[in-house]
């Protein structure tokens, strides 16, 4: 593989807090999710890479080069941050008109790669409204077009789904594949599981500021299916429901809530104790009235497997 | 793109957007104060219009409007970038850093200097209507003008540079505006040297004795150095602010 972005031993904290810690990395082309609960150092990976933040030790290379200060590195890399800012008096029309003109193209060609951008993410037609008045999820995605509309070699996005209406998120995700397609380098990062999944199966998971696994999305899927899932059931009799479930070899422990009302049952095979809670209710007819899964999530799934 | 290509594009962008800002209406409606206080005078008592317009040129314009002028939108340079996090999308873009500031200071340069202009201007034709053929009056106003084009490159300068390292920038720049040059201006000997309107005020045509504080004066610099000295400041502090803007890395946001 050939490295596009390369790490060594990258550190970077703020004051007492750690921000990342001695990561070692290499990415290549294709798409790479980073994936990690907030606060795990993504978006302090992203700022490193897209020369925002110094590392304080180790270093970060794009393309061979360093990246802080190395402004012509810009012209290759194209990077969508994760807040919700833009020039809000200007139209998004002038926006992006104006971060093509800084690309140096000159007038006509510049109006000509914003247009195009404007149309990919479907702002054209709202192009001369202020910023100001465009919603949180019509902001991110001028902030998406803005990172591409030089058609850069490297492209990163922190959370670029971030409050995007479901239309599209599809019809991002499927840009993004495009961009993989021709050949290109995309990182994008998420806390959202399924978000990075739809996109890609290179994944790279951070947590409390280190890489704590990188590889194909079908490991990590393994590693959080196997991971203790407590799962919170409320129904009339909670007791018979619990004998019956004492003796299911996928339920490691059962706890009654205080108000006598529901059981949480922990299991290291969610789909198999789902199946056999389902067959419970079916065949043995079952009152059940709600089914939650209190960890369902990806901070719970690090957790379990830093062993907290 | 060339080194400094990007100059003209930045700054052209942001004149734009800074002349429709309420900041600068704000700042058009401040400087007008002193042009309808003319007015009121030349209507009331029009014998002592000129030596009134000396006078409200030295109080108003060069030790208030003008540094508070050049704090406000001098610091914000940086500073709004960080407010608002957009200095990303300047930083991200195959832009050198010293192109940004430089932009961005030339339009905040040029919006100063219109707002002032103009101001002067309006106060210098109520003050000298009646003696708009004297080749003098035309001169003094070319002092007045030429006096606040210094000022306001120098104290801009200072004020963008001291906006490219602290976040809180404008309250030390008002301790400075209010408390270093309004106090230390006045103290006898060279320590008055260590102000920026010392140098501004050699320049005015404005006698020593006017102007005083308690019982120290202003004893006035040469011209040709008082010149020199503020290109010299204004240069180095913009110098200074270019050097630190490249280097520093700013924090916009909690970092995830």
């Amino acid at each position: 593989m050939t490295a596009v972005l390369r790490a060594e031993k990258l550190s970077k904290w703020y004051g007492n807090i750690l921000g990342i810690s001695d990561i070692n990395l290499e990415i290549g082309p294709g798409i790479t999710g980073l994936l990690g609960p907030n606060g795990a150092g993504k978006s302090t990976f992203l700022k490193i890479a897209a020369g925002q933040l110094k590392p304080k030790i180790g270093s970060l290379q794009i393309f061979g080069e360093n990246v802080f200060g190395n402004h012509l590195l810009f012209k290759r890399i194209g990077f969508c941050p994760e807040h919700d800012s833009a020039y809000m008096e200007m139209s998004g029309w002038q926006f992006i008109l104006l971060l093509a003109r800084l690309h140096g193209f000159a007038q006509t060609p510049a109006a000509a790669l914003s247009e195009k951008a404007l149309v990919t993410v479907g702002l054209l037609e709202s192009k001369d409204r202020a910023i100001k008045a465009y919603s949180f999820g019509m902001r991110q995605r001028l902030r998406l077009a803005a990172s591409i509309l030089h058609e850069p070699e490297l492209l990163m996005l922190d959370e670029p789904l971030r409050g995007i209406d479901p239309l599209w998120r599809i019809k991002i995700i499927q840009l993004i594949k495009e961009y993989e397609k021709q050949g290109r380098t995309v990182i994008v990062s998420s806390h959202i599981l399924p978000e990075i999944e739809a996109m890609t199966n290179e994944i790279v998971l951070i947590h409390q500021g280190k890489i704590f696994a990188k590889g194909d999305i079908q490991r990590i899927r393994g590693l959080i299916d196997s991971h203790p899932h407590q799962v919170s059931i409320h129904c009339p009799d909670p007791r018979q429901l619990a004998a019956k479930l004492i003796n299911n070899e996928y339920v490691l422990s059962i706890d009654f809530d205080a108000q006598g009302r529901g059981l949480t049952v922990k299991t290291n095979q969610r789909d198999h104790f789902f199946s056999a809670l389902m067959r419970l209710i079916v065949e043995d007819k079952m009152t059940v009235e709600e089914i939650t899964s209190p960890d369902d999530n990806l901070q719970a799934v690090f957790d379990y497997l830093i062993g907290k | 793109m060339k080194k400094y290509n990007a100059i003209p594009i930045i700054f052209a962008s942001f004149f734009k957007s800074g002349f429709k800002s309420m900041r600068t209406r704000v700042f058009i409606l401040l400087s007008l104060i002193p042009v309808l206080l003319m007015f009121i005078v030349r209507i009331v008592d029009s014998s002592n219009a000129g030596d009134f317009f000396s006078k409200v040129m030295l109080s108003l314009y060069f030790q208030l409007l003008i540094p508070v002028l050049a704090l406000f939108f001098g610091t914000t340079i940086v500073n709004e970038e960080l407010d608002n996090k957009t200095l990303v999308y300047l930083t991200t873009s195959p832009v050198p850093r010293q192109a940004v500031i430089l932009g961005k200071y030339l339009a905040a340069f040029l919006l100063l200097l219109l707002i002032v202009g103009s101001g002067f201007l309006l106060s210098f034709l109520a003050a000298a209507l009646n003696r708009l053929g004297q080749a003098a009056a035309w001169e003094e106003l070319g002092v007045f003008l030429g006096t606040s084009l210094l000022a306001l490159f120098c104290y801009s300068a200072l004020f963008t540079m001291l906006g490219t390292f602290m976040k809180k920038s404008i309250l030390i720049g008002l301790f400075f505006v209010f408390g270093w040059e309004s106090v230390v201006q006045y103290f006898p000997g060279v320590t008055q040297k260590f102000t920026i309107i010392h140098w501004i005020k050699s320049l005015l045509p404005i006698p020593p004795g006017e102007g005083g504080f308690l019982i120290f004066q202003l004893q006035p610099s040469p011209t040709m150095e008082s010149v020199a000295v503020l290109l010299l400041a204004g240069f180095l502090f913009l110098f200074m602010a270019v050097f630190i803007f490249q280097r520093k890395e700013y924090i916009l946001s909690d970092n995830a």
